[in-house]
């Protein structure tokens, strides 16, 4: 608590002294976009010393040894700890309220688009509300599942002890509560209305919130860089003995593909960002008629945020090949095509961007090479369904929540996937482009895909990480109640789009009202299953069996430690000698796990 | 081994045809009132058919899944081990690239190729784009801001520009849209199929898709579609009220 | 499937592969930076082709050029120096290094001076010029701030033959803006 509120105060102090300095300088207001700039930057600075930086990275540039706290207690997840499993711990309950932030303000967008007129806001506030939410999902469905899940399962299923850089590890998952805190603070300066694309020019003019959301951008990109650097370095060199490239676990290859993919475009955003920022406050005029021109813009943008989608989409896949192996018994059908797929999609997706531009006025002769590559994009997420298809085939099927999440994963990602090759296609695109179709697709690739993937990883992962068991009826019941509500609330919207409802409205023509009135209300009551969400982690807490260190009787690495598992993962160094999912072959043995581990004394650790 | 073949399949067929006959028989376009909207349609209408027997065979393995391959878990015994199926990967590799090549020859190429056509026109008219409101120029250089007015049976190319932000033209009913970019002409070509005004159809109208700004919502007018003889006097009757 | 060496009392990772995590990670590092650079790059060549100023001060620019090669060089010795042990040549070609560094940022000083009449941002020119000249002072400069800390160390009798990963890391970054600028000159002053 010590450290957070040390960073707090210095947050705000270099916050005050960045606004002060700019002010000396060149006077202005406090409310300049300048003065907010550097700001930003010194609060952040400030946020990042005050957390444990001065300890883990400022006593090594004076000579000293770095320390990092390896405290035991609930106060680790207040500061600045290089444990693996306490980072994801706190990207997954940070971006969990991120989650519920977004969509209460989605049930704010769906009360207002339940009638058309408006109701509840006005059209300006409407398109602030839109960006907020799609701002928000998108941090979300970048960062959540490879956050949480990647920081505290990739290190244990190679066999490691910790991440390569532990320190920098923990500095990326800091870097996020300032954006974060960057967003939501954003209406104070009249937040941002342009979207969550935040196309230019529309983005250079408009309110000052716009320029935290740059700010809190540009720092969450330098978060996942740093985050996908070390997941690559990781998987590269801390591989336990015996664990080939061939034997790593197939979520591991999907972190580490998703790793490749944020690490190299995810500066495009932060670039088109930068641009935005400076065409705001240093009088560059990058986006003005007869410079640029939003085109330009979009080119940058989208060769980021297409594949943005993927890093989404990617770690989903190892969560439901995963569950998939586990809970049908077999081994994961086709590895090598599956792994040699991830790849080509880390390739293909950097080479598909203006699929978001068929209608943006950008030169002819671009649309068919896009077309092709986008649509050749869709065989390796094939053999992605594939491998799905041939590991569930005459499997033993155990439905159990992560099992049932993940057909519902199924479902909805292909009806997202198959509408994404009416986009793919110019002809169809030309006329669905910005229609709620677009919508429709996108919640149910991201949505169906990440967010989906992000809950089946959680129940699956559950067990392990909290040592208990939560109610497996309650979560059927919630799992196929997600299902089914979240079909009724996107279905319809596919129906809304191709009959010519654009999205990005407050207000709609009559004509549209009873499908959005159904998607309304669907979407209420999806909202309110959450509900049953919480109820079981709260029984867990309270009522939950001990779970064991392996419960789906799994056979990757991190189901051969105790749960929770212990400081180090492992008791000693474990070494590898056959493939990840033997499932079906007769005779193999399996070790006993390891024993529930004893507490360790808290107290600083010196590292090396 | 055998014995799962015979539902899936059977399974994924009855799908497939449900699909397809749902995809037949319930219409989920809205009407259509240019010739480009044909083209699109086509291509949207083909691409179900061809999705039908996708989304058919995950369908068909989920039902199985859950009716024929479920096991309690009391017996936690596993399945077989099929790590991987040379051929059955193959196969699927040629399937899913045909395709994905045919949906790009057609709908892609073909549609491409229909929608953009040959690069003449009947009449030009000027659309410019500010927040938040359409102005048309007429071929006779006369301009109106309240309604677009279109003659029908003949081709017409929008000249669009911007002033200010993106917006993007768009006539749901004649399904053609392109972007108005400040410093970048950009183009689009219809042919009105018949007449007929807004009240007939929500879709007869422009409606700005891009988000603009407070009043992107807002940003709309009404299209009418009038013969060609009454296009011209309505175009010259502009110049009178003035 | 895993089996397991005799349980040891307290398990810590063999640390023997962080030296290799460490390059792999600084070069994943440079490569990252290339990119954020490319895609500046690429908006220059987007917003104004291959448009070529005429009235910049090229004599001034090769200077700065030829001093950022230099340091270069100086930052390189320092390497080999520390490498054999020699502390004393370290710290000269170190600060040798720095003062060069600062020279070059003075330089630019100048030069963004005078062309803030010629082009200035509001331009299309004169966006992408102050942009890639930003960026890359901002680069210099932090590559300066990390190069002092080495000073500091080197200094206070840190570094040996055996352990000098913190300089050679800041080294092998100063390369990189080298390096960067080696793209950006002729970028921005030559085609
Ligand atoms: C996780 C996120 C995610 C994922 C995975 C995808 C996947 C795909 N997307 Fe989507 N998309 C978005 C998120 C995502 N998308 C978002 C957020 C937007 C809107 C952004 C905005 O404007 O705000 C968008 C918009 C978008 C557009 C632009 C629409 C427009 O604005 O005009 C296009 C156009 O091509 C597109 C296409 C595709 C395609 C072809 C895929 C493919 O990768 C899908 C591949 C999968 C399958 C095809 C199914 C499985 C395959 C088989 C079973 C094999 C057999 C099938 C065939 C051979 C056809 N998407
Ligand atoms: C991870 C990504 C993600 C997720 C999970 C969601 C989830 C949801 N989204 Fe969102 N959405 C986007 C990403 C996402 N969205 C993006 C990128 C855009 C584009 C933005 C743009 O155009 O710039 C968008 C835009 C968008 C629109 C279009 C707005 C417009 O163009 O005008 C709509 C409209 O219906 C919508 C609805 C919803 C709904 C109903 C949910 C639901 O699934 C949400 C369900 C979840 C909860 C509700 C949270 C948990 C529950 C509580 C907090 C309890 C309290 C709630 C009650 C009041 C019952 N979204
Ligand atoms: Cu104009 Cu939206
Ligand atoms: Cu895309």
């Amino acid at each position: 608590m010590k450290y957070l509120i040390r960073a707090i105060v210095l947050g705000i102090v270099g916050y005050i002294v960045g606004v002060w300095l700019t002010l000396a300088i060149r006077g202005g207001s406090p409310t300049d976009e300048v003065a907010v700039v550097f700001g930003f930057i010194l609060a952040l600075i400030g946020w990042l010393a005050g957390i444990g930086g001065i300890e883990a990275f400022g006593r090594q540039w004076i000579g000293k040894t770095p320390e990092v706290s390896t405290a035991r207690g609930w106060q680790r997840y207040f500061q600045f700890t290089v444990d693996h499993k306490v980072i994801g711990i706190q990207y997954g309950v940070t971006l969990l309220g991120v989650l519920l932030i977004g969509g209460f303000s989605a049930m704010i967008m769906r009360i207002e688009l339940a009638s058309p007129g408006m109701s509840i806001v006005d059209l300006e506030e409407f398109n602030k509300l839109v960006s907020m939410h799609g701002i928000l999902m998108v941090a979300v469905a970048v960062a959540g599942i490879i956050g949480a899940f990647g920081n505290y399962i990739i290190p244990i299923q190679i066999g490691a002890a910790d991440m390569a850089f532990p320190r920098l590890n923990a500095l990326s998952y800091w870097l996020v509560p300032p954006v974060a805190i960057g967003l939501l603070s954003a209406p104070l300066l009249g937040s941002f209305s342009a979207g969550w694309t935040a196309y230019a020019p529309l983005s250079v003019g408009g309110d000052s919130g716009q320029i935290l959301f740059n700010m809190a951008i540009i720092t969450f990109g330098l978060s996942s860089i740093l985050g996908g650097l070390n997941i690559i370095v990781t998987v590269i060199t801390m591989r336990a003995p015996g664990m080939t490239w061939g034997r790593l676990p197939i979520f591991t290859w999907a972190g580490f593909a998703t790793a490749l993919l944020a690490f190299t475009v995810t500066q495009f955003f932060a670039a088109a960002l930068v641009l935005i920022t400076m065409d705001r406050v240093a009088g560059t005029d990058f986006f003005g008629p007869d410079v640029g021109t939003g085109i330009l813009y979009e080119h940058i943008f989208w060769f980021y945020s297409h594949p943005a989608v993927y890093i989404m989409v990617l770690p989903g896949f190892g969560v439901i090949l995963e569950i998939a192996t586990a809970f049908s018994r077999k081994p994961l059908f086709a590895y090598k095509a599956v792994v040699g797929s991830l790849l080509t999609i880390v390739g293909l997706s950097v080479v598909v961007w203006a699929h978001h531009m068929f209608t943006s006025g950008m030169a002819d002769f671009l649309q068919a090479p896009f077309m092709i590559l986008t649509e050749a994009i869709s065989i390796p997420t094939g053999v992605i369904f594939l491998s799905i298809i041939g590991t569930l085939w005459q499997g033993k099927l155990w439905f159990r929540t992560p099992l049932v999440i993940a057909f519902g994963w199924l479902f909805n990602f292909l009806i997202g996937g198959i509408t994404g090759i009416f986009l793919a296609d110019v002809a169809t695109d030309i006329f669905l482009h910005d229609t709620y179709f677009v919508v429709a697709h996108f919640h149910y690739t991201i949505v169906g895909g990440s967010i989906f993937a992000l809950l089946a990883a959680f129940f699956y992962w559950f067990p392990k990480i909290t040592g208990r068991m939560y109610n497996d009826k309650l979560g059927i019941i919630f799992a196929v109640s997600v299902t089914v509500l979240f079909n009724t609330t996107f279905l319809p919207l596919f129906w809304v789009g191709i009959n010519g409802m654009n999205r990005r409205v407050g207000d709609y023509p009559q004509a549209y009202e009873s499908a959005n009135k159904f998607a309304s209300v669907s979407a209420l009551l999806l909202g309110s299953t959450f509900l049953l969400f919480v109820g079981n982690i709260a029984w867990s807490a309270v009522a939950g069996p001990k779970a064991g260190s392996n419960p789906w009787n799994a056979r990757t690495l991190e189901w051969q430690v105790s749960s929770p598992p212990s400081h180090h993962n492992f008791r000693s160094q474990p070494v590898i000698v056959g493939p990840p999912y033997d499932y079906g072959v007769p005779y193999v043995v399996f070790p006993d796990a390891e024993p529930a581990p004893e507490p360790d004394e808290s107290g600083k650790e010196v590292l090396v | 081994m055998r014995r799962s073949w015979l539902p899936v399949g059977l399974l994924w067929l009855g799908y497939t045809v449900l699909l397809i006959a749902l995809t037949k028989y319930v219409a989920i376009l809205p009407a259509q009132w240019a010739e480009e909207a044909q083209v699109v349609d086509e291509a949207f209408i083909l691409l179900m058919y061809l999705g039908s027997p996708v989304m058919a065979l995950v369908l068909a393995v989920m039902t199985w899944g859950i009716i024929g391959w479920r096991s309690d878990g009391a017996d936690r015994e596993d399945g077989p081990n099929q790590q991987n199926n040379r051929v059955l990967v193959t196969t699927w590799l040629v399937i899913t690239s045909a395709l994905a090549i045919g949906v790009l020859i057609n709908p892609g190429f073909v549609g491409l190729a229909e929608i953009r056509g040959e690069p003449s026109s009947d009449y030009v008219i000027g659309i410019q784009a500010a927040q938040f409101f359409w102005e048309i120029t007429y071929p006779n250089g006369e301009t109106a801001l309240d309604e677009l007015v279109v003659p029908a049976e003949k081709r017409v190319r929008y000249d669009v520009s911007s002033v200010d932000v993106l917006h993007s033209f768009w006539i749901p009913a004649f399904r053609v849209k392109i972007d108005a970019v400040p410093g970048v002409p950009t183009q689009v070509y219809t042919t009105a199929t018949a007449e007929g005004t807004s009240d007939d159809d929500v879709n007869l109208r422009v409606q700005c898709a891009e988000l603009c700004g407070a009043g992107h919502a807002a940003m709309a007018m009404p299209v009418r579609v009038v013969s060609d003889a009454e296009f011209n006097e309505y175009i010259e009757s502009l110049g009178g009220s003035e | 499937m895993t089996t397991t060496k005799p349980p040891s009392t307290e398990y810590h990772q063999d640390m023997s592969f962080q030296p290799r995590a460490n390059l792999i990670g600084l070069w994943l590092f440079i490569v990252s930076e290339t990119f954020l650079f490319g895609a500046f790059l690429a908006a220059r060549y987007y917003s104004t082709g291959t448009a070529k100023p005429e009235e910049l001060n090229q004599n001034l620019a090769l200077m700065l050029t030829i001093v950022l090669l230099a340091s270069s060089l100086s930052a390189y010795m320092a390497e080999t120096s520390i490498r054999f042990n020699h502390r004393r040549n370290f710290v000269i070609y170190i600060s040798g290094t720095i003062i060069m560094g600062l020279i070059f940022l003075g330089g630019v000083g100048i030069e963004l001076k005078e062309a803030i009449h010629l082009y200035p941002p509001g331009t299309p020119y004169g966006s992408s010029y102050f942009m890639l000249i930003g960026l890359h002072a901002f680069h210099v400069v932090t590559g300066l701030i990390a190069l002092g800390f080495v000073l500091f160390l080197g200094l206070k009798g840190h570094y040996g033959s055996d352990d000098y990963w913190g300089a050679e890391g800041v080294i092998k970054y100063w390369h990189f803006v080298d390096l960067a600028w080696v793209i950006i000159y002729p970028t921005l002053y030559l085609f």
